[in-house]
């Protein structure tokens, strides 16, 4: 089989103790792109991230890595794939290059590779160094750099930036971004923040409750986000009233009026009639809806939050 | 395999296994050097028709508890590299068989309670010289002393390497561990088709090799069975 695509899923579903926590999922992602996969703790994106590493087995569907079918050939698969999964995996009695040796006797990488991945994450430095002394993010490169140990085509990260201080955070983020540049690497980046992926992905997967809820550009992302125009007037209610009136609903919360984004002409026309009839207009503000709020809305967090 | 099992090499450094290894053969022949210095006459003279064997029949009676907690220990530390940081979930996720990771660690298990097997022996040789014994002591008889139980006592290197690796509480296989160390020191009252009384070499037809063969036999079922529950099972 011959996909164009690094990741291919069908259908893919994960029950587990009754609960559906992966429903049905397609999800794709081509070549070279930062993929950024997202959705609140909980939504599925582990699960669905064990599944493709094939730690996990699938309750139903399919997935296919690289054009070849995860189940048969798992090994050629993991064979061209770095992942870091959740909480970075270490020997903590281990030196850095000790534990990356471990990895590299699996894979049967040069030893001169260890060099280069300690150089990239900028860990040289603390090779020599027990692991268990490492502070979070050192521990978290080191992850990164055990990933990148096989030369992957594909890279697969779970919550990199968890657990990071924002100068942490900020260093993974740019060694990420610069992966794909440099070394031609596609990336599955999961992460609940979606600020973060704003600046790193090329493309978004949403997940919630383990449904595949948007899959597309970040740009068609933003498109979706719907303005508003909201209004301060002195008489809210009878505000509505009037506007209804002229063919327009407008919601009301405490002494503000919210309206979906309109023309020019048309809220023109709208505020002359509010003047017209005596109503004070202190406020005239238009509102554009974050990436957040959408998300928020997508997923159906904004209420527990 | 052997790369699965040289990684394992690897991530045993530092960690006081080896200490463990000698511990062990040394505590066994220890507590003999204990026996003899105090009832020495006494000893000398029971077996006074062949020392050796009846030093080596004492180190036995040390060695069998000793091989049913250490090759728990072993287990289990051997294990628990991978689950103390929930290294299972990057291991496996590499290009190898999940078999082959879980073979590595019974094989693993196996060659250092092999060292320790090997380490009784050479230690009862040393201490039976300081008793000042025979210089030529009766090979075949230790040599089948140590190496007999270590194959006898498969079945449980194989069950601890299961549990050890397919539960990520390590407390649970360890108190199966001490209950199989006390069950063994009870097991002569056990009927033959029992695995705890194995290692004694003890059976019907008063045939050591068929206390072995039964370990080897169970022990790979053990194994087989283990590694089916492994590789279906999965990671956290």
């Amino acid at each position: 089989m011959n996909s164009p695509w690094m990741v291919e899923t069908k259908q893919l579903t994960k029950i587990l103790g009754g609960r559906t926590v992966v429903d049905r999922v397609d999800m794709r992602i081509q070549k070279g792109e930062i993929y950024g996969f997202l959705g609140p703790n909980g939504a599925g994106k582990t699960t669905t991230i064990r599944m493709l590493l094939g730690l996990a087995r699938p309750t139903s569907g399919q997935i296919h890595m690289l054009g070849k079918d995860i189940r048969t050939e798992r090994i050629a698969v993991l064979r061209k794939v770095g992942s870091l999964v959740e909480s970075p995996s270490y020997y903590g009695h281990l030196s850095g290059y000790e534990n990356l040796e471990t990895v590299r006797r699996l894979l049967d990488a040069p030893k001169s590779r260890i060099d280069e991945v300690l150089a990239i994450v900028r860990l040289t430095k603390d090779a020599r160094r027990p692991v268990k002394g490492y502070s979070l993010g050192m521990k978290q490169r080191l992850g990164i750099a055990t990933a990148l140990l096989g030369a992957p085509e594909l890279l697969i990260l779970d919550e990199p930036t968890n657990g990071l201080d924002p100068a942490g955070i900020l260093e993974v983020r740019e060694l990420i971004k610069s992966l794909p540049r440099t070394h031609g690497v596609t990336i599955l980046i999961s992460s609940h923040l979606l600020s973060e992926m704003d600046q790193m992905a090329t493309r978004v997967g949403i997940i919630a409750a383990g449904r595949m809820m948007f899959e597309d550009s970040i740009g068609r992302l933003r498109k979706q986000a719907k303005g508003s125009i909201r209004l301060r007037v002195s008489e809210p209610e009878q505000a509505a009233r009037l506007l209804l009136s002229l063919g327009c609903q407008a919601e009301v919360a405490s002494d503000e009026l919210t309206l979906e984004r309109l023309p020019d002409e048309r809220i023109a026309v709208l505020i002359a009639r509010l003047v017209q009839a005596d109503h004070q207009i202190y406020r005239v503000e238009e509102s554009n809806a974050t990436l957040e709020s959408i998300f928020l809305q997508m997923t159906g967090t904004g209420g527990s939050l | 395999m052997l790369r699965v099992l040289s990684t394992e090499w690897l991530k045993i450094r530092r960690k006081w296994i080896w200490f463990l290894v000698v511990l062990g053969p040394l505590g066994a022949v220890g507590l003999q050097v204990v026996n003899y210095g105090l009832r020495y006459d006494y000893l000398m003279a029971l077996y006074a028709d062949d020392l050796w064997h009846g030093l080596t029949r004492n180190v036995n009676i040390m060695m069998l508890p000793a091989m049913f907690i250490g090759l728990a220990i072993l287990a289990s530390l051997t294990a628990g590299i991978e689950h103390q940081t929930n290294a299972w979930k990057q291991t496996l996720a590499l290009p190898v068989s999940r078999s082959s990771v879980f073979v590595a660690k019974f094989v693993l298990t196996a060659l250092l309670l092999f060292v320790s097997s090997t380490l009784i022996i050479i230690f009862t040789i040393i201490f039976g010289w300081l008793l000042g014994l025979e210089m030529s002591p009766p090979m075949t008889t230790l040599l089948q002393a140590a190496y007999y139980p270590y194959l006898a006592i498969m079945p449980f290197v194989a069950l601890h390497t299961g549990l050890s690796t397919i539960i990520a509480n390590q407390a649970v296989p360890m108190t199966i561990g001490i209950v199989n160390m006390m069950l063994a020191t009870f097991s002569l009252w056990m009927p033959y088709w029992m695995p705890w009384i194995w290692p004694h070499l003890d059976n019907r037809y008063d045939e050591p090799l068929y206390s072995v063969l039964a370990g080897i036999v169970t022990g790979g079922l053990v194994l087989l069975t283990s590694l089916v529950v492994f590789v279906r099972k999965d990671v956290r």
